[in-house]
């Protein structure tokens, strides 16, 4: 890691943005939590860090008009899974957030880099696509919305353009109600990254049900499988068997340390199923 | 537990506040005035000449103060076998093996110079693994071997890659072997896994101006490293000054010597400079030491009762790159390789291989665990194959007074008894062979034995001495790396001495210029050692204290004790305080006496004989025996593999609980470190480039408080250690010994299938169920379970009377085969018999599993074929149970048990197409032709000629498996309907 680094705190979006448009070398910091073991390992060098976390707008949660909610990026993962808007309305993000690390760790990672981060086994991830979050990004060039279905491209890899900045995310009212289930194997109980991870939800509220699965570390971006959640809003949970086998279908793990395609695509199968049955 | 007046309580730790405030300075902590960091250049080649390494401009960098490199160094070092130079000179033999290193005033500057060392290398092919290092020809990673210095109790093969070869023989293994009523052949494996201690490796060195070193280290023994630091710069060891501040954990990776040739290398070429040499957790995983990597291939003959008569043991030590610790692992392993067992014939061979891996040494067992996994699951198997508890089959085996080790040893009776150990923790784990079966929740149990592997002269020293104001102060040189060394020293002194804890300070961080010698903090061996050294140290101030005091009193010596920090007079009742005694005692004249009190004492084992080079036989090759044994009950996720550790019980007979807190402490820990490497730790090497994969903790995994087991009980045996402190021996280590073996154990018992390999993760138990799945599915005959039907005894009678069956039936039946002589015949007796035992049993209602074993496994794979006799006997034997339990006419638990003992046999005990029937016969489906028979017998409603089509059509399966099945279902009919004839 190297030592001559300079660490930037601006106050305002548009100052971060225009510090990260003069220096293409520079990264946004949040918690850090993946960033600097990323510099420790030499996996990236920014000459410049611009630390966001004092940017008043990106660290508040706010209600919008139609009934969603906005968590500004810089919001801290413990902060969200307590929040009230999100245990009564968006279960299902709390759920997913509630495995990532450790309680000390949430205290520091924050949504927002949990996305940007894109790895395939973010877990709070799975969550903001199944709910169907838009978003919000600003560059220089001014602002646009990305759908959390378009946002993953790979390992690593979003369709943010270089020098964009994620502001918040933004859950649609339309998206309240799904409770369910994020079952996830590790390779120990605390503490470890998912080998993989099922998210099952549910919205009852509505006929028919509405299904939601989404499936982390088993494909080069977490996935949510359409095909799966029609089925069941087609057949109900009795369609439990042939909803994991169209997750199964759908995933496209790899072998790593953590667990072999083979294993992985057999768990997705088993954890798909045993959500849908308990949510009935 | 005794409880004295200081010993046997449960203290608080003495060193507790120094680390709760932060007052606890580890080396990392200390502060040098204008220190040097130091980077190394590593080899990125697990196998490779070293041709030049140029370090011109790496020197010429800036900040830079010192660079060294491998010529410049020539001298060996090692504890037992001195095979490694500081740094790699003429070839590197691991990824990661040193091949120089900078100092500069930075760590970013020392990092950017070692960039700037040129180093050409020449790869040579690698060996990973011991049967490679093993084969003939294999490429040889010491060359040299022949040449390097040794201790005389190890053997290295020169001209080979085995650093090591340690063999026992006792009895006559080949005879033995040959007499055996049944053999079992077993190959287990342990990887190799790092200890991740919490503090890395760091040693900070000097060399003064006039050449004095002086270094701070974090260290298990500051001794061994003075001695093995003089030996390898050739200086005196009055030279050379050795500090160890607090240590945070070492587990065995901080014994010897690790780091510090380097930092004092470096050193050496900036004189004055302090030198730090920190690794990372990176660097932590493969760069400084793990623990070796074991094969091990078990062979065990036993006689018909289940007794052990001959015991192979083949042990293949992975020992990495460098054996000079390793090297007595596998002598350990050797001497120790029967584990808590007496066998009367042994042949025994611990071999050390090197490879290109990294480092192996000393950790946390010193390679008892490993051998306990190959030993302990080999005893279940083998239990289990024989019908035999596996509770019962170590108890029938087991070591205690008067039986004799593998080498010979006969025990006395204050070696410790394992046999309690066993009873114990079988009872607190329930594991009573009646009892009631979940499904994929499983209970096992495993012993655990270790002694202390040392040199025979290995010593510890103390010195104890006294403040003005009568504190007492105690020097030690043994490590307490947090398993409470300094507490149980306090301890044994208040107690020796009668004075209250809180004036007892133990000068627990040593100095090797002012502490008294102790050779190393390993081995579970101080709490026995130091130990041993404070109760005598303590009697020789008692002694003085006294002497003063009988002039002062003017009374005999021997009428005064120590009681609550006074000399008495018992008596009279007279008596002086220590405070008047400790620097002298004056008298009101003026006049003075005695003079400050202070002892120096030590403790050196006695009496222990070396082992004959060619059979290990020796009477006394190791000072003590701490045996144990632990009990687990797990529960299996059957869909993704999971194991979860439910609950734990451990008892060992430590001889004295000196602090009941410290012990279990020692003990929680060793489970779970020991659940670590039994179910999630591998050192993962890239098999084409020999770089670990996996050197973080992202990517290796010990347990979090999450997986640590909700139920841990710890208890213990107290027989005294005849040399034992108050009767104390060390347990340290042994708390981590059978946690993997037994973790096994209950898995094969919660769902048969067996992982050979540590560690048992989830993906490997997923695997090995899917396996067992394939097989259970590639049964030969289409299964099913049975339908329900209507049932009388009396059309049961008729249908018996009057079915005409198979000759080959009615043989078995009878027991009288159609033509005598015949291989047949002896099968046809033999299962008659033993399927006539079993109809018994389940006549008599019997609800133990245990009840049943033994004639199962008696039958098992008896005779030939696919599916042999005996199975296919086992097989109608149970389809017919089924029936008449559901007609009430067996007793349903009766039924439970048998059924158990078909579903827990191990793969090799018949053909997998029989294992297969008999899984399913276990889970209530048998095949359709001997169900459509059973069901109609008994049944009201059938017609006689519909049985008579059934019974043709079961009897024309096969050879004669239909037969065979036939005659189990008629054997169970008959025995319960018309017990008489039957008989
Ligand atoms: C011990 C440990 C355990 C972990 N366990 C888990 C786990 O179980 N599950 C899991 O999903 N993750 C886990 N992580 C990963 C990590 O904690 C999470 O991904 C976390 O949410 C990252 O958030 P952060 O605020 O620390 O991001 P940072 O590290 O600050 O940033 C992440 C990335 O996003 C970029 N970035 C930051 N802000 C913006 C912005 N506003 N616009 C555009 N780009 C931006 C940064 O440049 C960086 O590349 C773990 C990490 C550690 C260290």
């Amino acid at each position: 890691m190297r030592s001559d680094l300079d660490y930037l705190v601006p106050s305002s979006v548009e100052e971060a943005v225009a510090l990260r448009a003069a220096s293409a070398g520079a990264a946004y910091l949040l918690g850090g939590t993946d960033l600097l073991p990323q510099m420790r390992a030499g996996r990236k060098a920014p000459g410049q860090l611009i630390d966001l976390k004092r940017i008043p707008p990106l660290r508040e949660i706010r209600e919008t008009a139609d009934g969603g909610l906005s968590i500004g990026a810089a919001v801290v993962m413990a902060d969200v899974e307590v929040h009230p808007a999100v245990l009564g309305r968006f279960p299902l993000l709390a759920e997913c957030i509630r495995t990532v690390g450790a309680w000390p760790l949430r205290q520091r990672a924050t949504l927002g880099g949990n996305v940007c981060n894109a790895s395939p086994a973010a877990d709070a991830a799975v969550a903001l696509l199944a709910l169907d979050a838009a978003f919000h990004v600003v560059s220089a060039e001014g602002r646009r919305s990305i759908p959390a279905g378009s946002f993953f491209r790979g390992p690593g890899q979003t369709a943010l353009l270089p020098g964009e900045l994620l502001t918040d995310l933004v859950l649609p009212g339309g998206a309240a109600g799904f409770r369910g289930r994020y079952l996830r194997l590790s390779r120990r109980k605390g503490m470890d990254l998912a080998t993989v991870g099922v998210l099952v939800g549910k919205s009852s509220g509505t006929a028919p049900d509405r299904w939601r699965i989404g499936l982390a570390a088993v494909a080069p971006t977490p996935l949510r499988v359409a095909a799966a959640e029609e089925r069941l809003e087609a057949k109900g949970a009795a369609a439990a068997e042939e909803a994991a086998a169209l997750a199964v279908a759908a995933c496209r793990p790899i072998s790593d340390l953590r667990g072999s395609a083979e294993y992985r695509r057999d768990m997705v199968g088993v954890l798909v199923r045993r959500g849908v049955v308990e949510l009935g | 537990m005794s409880a004295g007046r200081s010993v046997g309580r449960d203290v608080p730790r003495v060193d507790g506040l120094d680390k709760v405030t932060g007052a606890a300075q580890y080396t990392a902590d200390l502060k040098f005035p204008r220190l040097l960091h130091v980077a190394v250049v590593r080899s990125p080649h697990p196998h490779a000449r070293v041709l030049d390494v140029r370090t011109g401009l790496a020197s010429r960098a800036p900040g830079v103060r010192a660079v060294a490199s491998g010529r410049d160094f020539p001298l060996h070092t090692g504890i037992y076998l001195k095979d490694q130079t500081v740094f790699a000179t003429d070839r590197v033999r691991f990824v990661g093996d040193p091949v120089a290193a900078v100092a500069a005033e930075s760590p970013e500057a020392a990092a950017e110079a070692a960039l700037l060392v040129e180093v050409d290398y020449e790869p040579l092919p690698p060996i990973f693994d011991v049967e490679e290092g093993m084969a003939e020809g294999a490429p040889l990673v010491h060359p040299d071997l022949g040449r390097y210095e040794v201790v005389p109790w190890i053997q290295p093969k020169a001209g080979t890659n085995v650093c090591n070869h340690l063999k026992i023989r006792k009895g006559d293994y080949e005879k033995a072997l040959s007499g055996s009523w049944r053999v079992f052949q077993n190959t287990f494996r342990v990887p190799q896994v790092q200890h991740v201690p919490l503090e890395p490796h760091v040693s900070v060195a000097r060399v003064d101006l006039s050449g004095k070193v002086e270094v701070h280290t974090s260290a298990q023994s500051p001794f061994t490293v003075r001695h093995l630091l003089a030996a390898c710069f050739g200086l005196s060891h009055g030279d050379v000054r050795v500090h160890v501040p607090y240590v945070g954990g070492g587990f065995g990776g901080k014994a010897g010597i690790n780091l510090e040739p380097i930092a004092v290398a470096l050193a050496m070429r900036c004189r004055g400079r302090w030198v730090r040499l920190m690794v990372d957790r990176h660097e932590e995983f493969f760069a400084t030491v793990v623990r070796q990597g074991l094969s091990a291939t078990l062979v065990t003959g036993v006689d018909r009762s289940g007794k052990v008569q001959a015991q192979k043991m083949h042990y293949l030590w992975n020992c990495g790159a460098y054996g000079g610790y390793g090297v007595n692992i596998v002598r350990a392993a050797g001497y120790t390789c029967g584990g808590a067992y007496e066998f009367p014939n042994v042949w025994g061979d611990s071999i050390g291989v090197y490879t290109n891996r990294p480092v192996g040494s000393a950790y946390r067992g010193f390679g008892m665990q490993e051998i306990h996994w190959a030993l302990e699951q080999q005893m279940d198997r083998v239990a289990l194959e024989m019908g035999i508890d596996p509770v019962e089959f170590r108890l029938m085996n087991c070591l205690g007074a008067g039986k004799s080790t593998v080498t010979g040893q006969v025990l006395d009776e204050h070696a410790g008894r394992v046999d309690l150990c066993i009873r114990r923790v079988a009872e607190e784990i329930g594991l009573d062979p009646a009892r009631e079966r979940r499904p994929y929740r499983g209970k096992g149990i495993a012993c655990a034995v270790k002694a202390p592997a040392m040199p025979n002269d290995a010593a510890s020293s103390v010195v104890l001495k006294f403040a003005e104001d009568a504190t007492l102060e105690i020097l030690i040189a043994g490590i307490d790396y947090g398993q409470g060394l300094m507490t149980v020293a306090a301890q044994f002194a208040a107690e020796a001495l009668d004075i209250p804890l809180e004036t007892i300070r133990v000068k627990g961080c040593p100095d090797t210029d002012l502490s008294p010698y102790d050779w190393q903090t390993v081995a579970s061996r101080q709490t026995w050692a130091t130990g041993n050294a404070v109760l005598r140290a303590a009697s020789e101030i008692g002694r003085q204290l006294c002497e003063t005091s009988a002039e002062v009193l003017s009374v005999p010596a021997a009428d005064l004790t120590l009681r609550g920090g006074h000399v008495v007079h018992e008596p009279t009742g007279r008596s002086i305080p220590l405070t008047r005694l400790v620097m002298g005692y004056q008298f009101p004249d003026g006049h003075a006496i005695g003079g400050p009190v202070a002892a120096t004492t030590s403790y050196l084992p006695e009496g222990l004989l070396f082992l004959d080079p060619e059979t290990s036989q020796s009477a006394k090759p190791v000072a003590k025996w701490t045996f144990g044994a632990q009990a687990v009950e797990i529960s299996v996720d059957p869909e993704t593999g999971q194991v979860t550790v439910e609950k734990v019980a451990a008892c060992y007979d430590v001889g004295r609980v000196v602090n009941p807190g410290l012990i279990r402490g020692q003990t929680y820990g060793g489970i779970v470190q020991g659940i670590g490497t039994g179910t999630m730790e591998e050192l993962v090497l890239d098999p084409k480039t020999g770089r670990a994969l996996n050197a973080s903790l992202m990517d290796y995994k010990i347990p979090s408080t999450e997986d640590v087991p909700t139920v841990m009980t710890v208890d213990f045996v107290e027989t005294p250690q005849k040399d034992g402190p108050m009767g104390a021996r060390g347990i340290g280590e042994h708390t981590m010994i059978p946690t993997p073996a037994a973790i096994a154990n209950a898995l094969f018992d919660a769902c048969g299938v067996r992982i050979s390999e540590m560690p048992i993760t989830a993906e490997k138990v997923w695997r090995a169920l899917k396996e067992k799945e394939k097989v259970r599915c590639r049964t030969p005959l289409p299964c099913r379970p049975l339908a329900a039907g209507p049932f009388s005894a009396e059309s049961l009678a008729r249908h018996l009377s009057s079915l005409p069956v198979p000759a080959r039936t009615v043989a078995l039946l009878t027991g009288i085969p159609r033509g005598n002589g015949s291989v047949d015949s002896v099968t046809v007796k033999w299962a008659h018999g033993r399927t006539r035992a079993l109809v018994g049993t389940l006549r008599s209602g019997d609800v133990r599993e245990v009840a049943y074993q033994p004639d199962v496994a008696a039958l098992t794979g008896l005779g030939p074929g696919l599916t042999p006799t005996g199975d296919d006997l086992l097989v109608g034997l149970a389809a017919m149970a089924s029936r008449l339990g559901d007609a009430g006419l067996v007793d349903p638990r009766a039924l439970r048990a048998y059924g158990g003992s078909l579903g827990g046999l191990a793969s090799a005990s018949t053909t997998p197409a029989a294992l297969a029937l008999l899984g399913n016969a276990a889970n209530g489906l048998y095949p359709s032709v001997l169900a459509a028979v059973v069901e109609s017998l008994g049944n009201p409603d059938v017609q006689p000629e519909t049985l008579l089509e059934r019974a043709a059509r079961l009897a024309a399966v096969g050879a004669h498996s239909g037969a065979d099945l036939l005659a189990g279902a008629l054997a169970l009919a008959l025995g319960i309907v018309f017990p008489e004839e039957a008989r």
